[in-house]
């Protein structure tokens, strides 16, 4: 039965683990995408999608010679980037909050944490999907939306943690 | 509310609508719909289980690799952050959880200038190599294991700030 939805998705795996990027793919496969790249690391990457259109990133965090950092900065912030708006999924064992504050700061779109599970893949996607994030442009960042939520009737100039009851680290 | 907003800081604020999505609005909700039906999680479940031999069998080799570079602190760390990355989707959760204290050791330790103890790390190679060559899994053992060992790193993290 045709009802995919994915049939024109173009994924891209950025990871320079075989295993992984094996599981990955498969769980791509299973939920019916099937265009899928592979780079074994950043700047294998950033060729690919310099060559081809590529309509999603699963990237691990770290890789040489070029980790996913770098990988999320040049996809959004190079004068010459293809696609500075294509959705990131980072994907890593490393999730000390200065990483994940780290990948938020490049400008990765949503950070999934190992060990990989298709729920938790799958979860990643659907709020890719279901709500996609405004971006910011300003003098020292380009990506998605760092906060989580609107405060309604908000029209001060800052916005605390504490006032954030949901708020969620992007 | 505009596509594209300018805030009085000088920032853009660009909607959703203003750039391209991944999917179409229709296929998106094709896709959704496909994402969360039991056929996919079937598939999962299968492309699952059928990716655990080979990670158990590559985490048995970077075990060998990991005892071989018992002296080599970088190499070291690299395959335990490895391990780390896919012994538990491989369901090897003690083993999982045990390279998880000491990548989290090993990190910290170097966020704060400070040198390694080398009994915390062979204590913690040597109980993931056992872990892992473990035919089954014990979780309770492990869990147990696994516990005293987060003790004596925190105990030990806490000594060196």
């Amino acid at each position: 039965m045709a009802l995919a939805g994915f049939e024109s998705l173009k994924a891209l795996i950025v990871e320079d683990n075989t295993h992984m990027r094996s599981l990955l793919r498969a769980l791509l496969n299973s939920a019916g995408i099937k265009d899928i790249g592979e780079a074994i690391n950043g700047l294998a990457g950033l060729e690919i999608l310099r060559e081809r259109k590529i309509d999603l990133v699963l990237t691990d965090l770290a890789m040489a010679p070029m980790d996913g950092l770098e990988l999320t900065r040049h996809v959004r912030n190079d004068e010459k980037s293809p696609n500075p708006f294509v959705p990131i999924i980072m994907i890593t064992g490393h999730t000390e909050r200065y990483r994940v504050e780290a990948a938020r700061d490049a400008g990765v779109t949503e950070f999934l944490a190992k060990p990989v599970t298709a729920h938790n893949l799958f979860a990643r996607i659907t709020e890719i999907l279901e709500r996609p994030r405004a971006f910011v442009r300003c003098e020292s960042y380009f990506g998605p939306d760092r906060r989580r939520q609107e405060i309604e009737n908000y029209a001060g100039p800052r916005r605390r943690a504490e006032e954030l009851p949901d708020a969620r680290v992007g | 509310m505009p596509r594209i907003r300018k805030l009085a800081s000088g920032a853009q604020i660009i909607a959703p609508e203003a750039y391209p999505q991944m999917l179409s609005r229709p296929e998106a909700v094709r896709a959704l719909l496909n994402l969360h039906s039991a056929e996919t999680a079937a598939k999962a479940q299968v492309a699952m289980e059928a990716a655990i031999p080979p990670m158990r069998a590559a985490i048995l080799r970077y075990v060998d690799e990991m005892e071989a570079a018992a002296h080599d602190l970088k190499k070291l760390f690299a395959i335990t952050h490895e391990i780390r990355g896919f012994a538990e989707t491989a369901g090897l959760i003690t083993t999982g959880r045990i390279a998880e204290i000491l990548c989290r050791y090993m990190d910290d330790m170097e966020r704060a200038g400070k040198p390694l103890d080398t009994t915390i790390v062979t204590l913690h190679a040597s109980a993931i190599a056992r872990a892992a060559r473990a035919e089954d899994d014990d979780v309770r053992t492990g869990e147990k294991v696994a516990a005293e060992l987060a003790a004596l790193v925190a105990r030990r993290l806490a000594e060196a700030r």
